[in-house]
């Protein structure tokens, strides 16, 4: 749910990178914090294994800038992907305004995906909340990889992106896409403070 | 854990409070880990707030400390806190442990002390 | 300089009142999903932000825990450093459930912080106005500046 506060003229975004195991949502946020000046991102802040694999979530906190007169700020979270770590999942995942699901493009992957997926929606759902409701982008993510191991955007599309929501195909190592995949949610969720209140 | 244990520990404490309650005008004794402020050990008679009795003198005997100390004079052995209608005694004992009486105005100061200093000699 | 600062105004004597009782050094009022609604202490906005979801991490994995132990709910959780404590507490308000995290010192203790902290919630929710009508808080147009934002976040 974003903070809006009307006196200081300041909004608050939650914005949360969803998807399985090493599809690259920590990337992305290392990607964002490499590339943001340092007077416009706090610190990264990570709760990883010995291993480097998230175990509770990764936190970077960015100002956006002034938008319709609202110093805007999103906090990026991203969740752990290993199927065990649901519980964790499923408390990150609370009261966020915006989802971003990475999705790896290995054709090998597509089962986690869409387990990923559904397990989203399952989430959403045991907190009331309709995945339909949630402003949602994909992003094909390793794109850089052998065209003979990945899909394409359009099968991507087709096995994941029933409804026609934005997607974007990335590679979060070098960096390309990560920037229309935030640029896009953010879009959608800040549509959402133009059109709606905020509760 | 060890039931068995905890309730001989209950029973130490009670009976070092109790040493303290059985003067006349007492109207509870605590056992406070002071640097948390928080009660160890309770014996109170109604009406008394012993969570925050035992927060506040545990401040308290921190802040005493301190000006113990930049008056340079050592450290506190006893004090003493005189009200309208009563008095908190408390005596710090070497394990950290403060020892602290709630009692009425008219309470022998003195015996207090000596009962507290008792207690926080076992408690050490 | 004050290092207070809150979204919602009627937080803000409450909390004064807490952090000088309390000896707080420094203290978050916040959402069970890390949106910050008051705080004291921070000078940096992102900090508080990286605080919030760290304290609003710490509530929800103690619940879950608290429900593997098929208890009701965890009401607080203290860690105590050598220099610093934390305090970490939920509550039940008319704007639903909020948390605070206390970061207090070796002024303060962890019973004075729990002592006053009783009282800082009796004032919060005696001090919550009813939630009120919200209205749009973008204009329809936000798109041209979002784009100019995020290309001078990413220097595209």
């Amino acid at each position: 749910m974003s903070l809006v506060n009307f006196s200081a003229r300041e909004i608050t975004c939650k914005i949360v990178y969803y998807g399985p195991g090493r599809s690259g949502k920590t990337t992305n946020l290392h990607y964002i914090y490499g590339r943001v000046p340092a007077d416009r991102r706090g610190t990264m802040v990570s709760l990883a294994t010995q291993t480097d694999r998230t175990l509770f979530f990764d936190f970077l906190p960015i100002e956006l800038g002034t938008i319709s007169g609202f110093a805007t700020r999103f906090q990026l979270y991203s969740v752990p992907g290993q199927v065990y770590y649901n519980a964790t999942r499923k408390l990150v995942l609370q009261g966020a305004d915006g989802v971003v699901f990475v999705a790896d493009s290995q054709a090998r992957q597509l089962d986690e995906n869409i387990e990923s997926l559904q397990n989203l929606q399952a989430n959403l759902l045991e907190q009331g909340v309709d995945v339909r409701a949630v402003p949602l982008v994909l992003q094909y993510n390793k794109q850089d990889l052998p065209p003979e191991l990945i899909l394409q955007q359009n099968e991507l599309d087709d096995a994941l992106n029933f409804r026609g929501l934005p997607s974007v195909p990335a590679d979060a190592l070098s960096g390309r896409g990560v920037f229309e995949t935030l640029k896009a949610i953010s879009a959608l969720v800040l549509r959402r403070l133009s059109q709606e209140s905020p509760k | 854990m060890d039931r068995g244990a905890d309730a001989v520990t209950g029973i130490r404490f009670r009976r070092l409070l109790d040493q303290v309650t059985r003067v006349r005008g007492v109207r509870g004794a605590l056992l406070v880990a002071g640097e948390d402020g928080l009660v160890v050990a309770e014996a109170v008679m109604e009406g008394v707030r012993a969570n925050a009795v035992a927060a506040l003198t545990g401040s308290l005997a921190r802040r005493m400390r301190r000006t113990a100390d930049a008056a340079g004079i050592g450290f506190p052995h006893f004090l003493h806190l005189q009200a309208t209608t009563g008095a908190i005694c408390a005596v710090p004992a070497a394990d950290g442990t403060l020892v602290v009486a709630i009692a009425d105005a008219e309470v022998n100061v003195g015996l207090l002390r000596l009962a507290l200093l008792k207690v926080a000699e076992v408690m050490a | 300089m004050s290092t207070m600062r809150a979204v919602e105004g009627w937080t803000v004597k409450p909390l004064e009142r807490f952090v000088n009782e309390a000896g707080a050094r420094l203290t978050l009022l916040m959402t069970p999903a890390g949106q910050v609604l008051a705080q004291f202490g921070f000078t940096r906005a992102v900090d508080v932000m990286a605080a919030a979801a760290l304290g609003a991490a710490i509530v929800s994995s103690t619940a879950e825990i608290a429900r593997l132990l098929e208890e009701p709910q965890f009401s607080a959780l203290n860690h105590q450093g050598l220099r610093h404590g934390i305090f970490v507490a939920g509550f039940d308000s008319p704007r639903g459930r909020l948390l605070a995290l206390v970061v207090y010192g070796t002024n303060s203790s962890v019973g004075l912080v729990q002592l006053f902290f009783e009282d800082f919630v009796r004032d919060l929710i005696a001090a919550c106005p009813v939630p009120e009508e919200r209205r749009p808080v973008l204009a329809e147009d936000f798109e041209r500046e979002l784009n100019q934002s995020l290309a001078s976040l990413f220097r595209s």
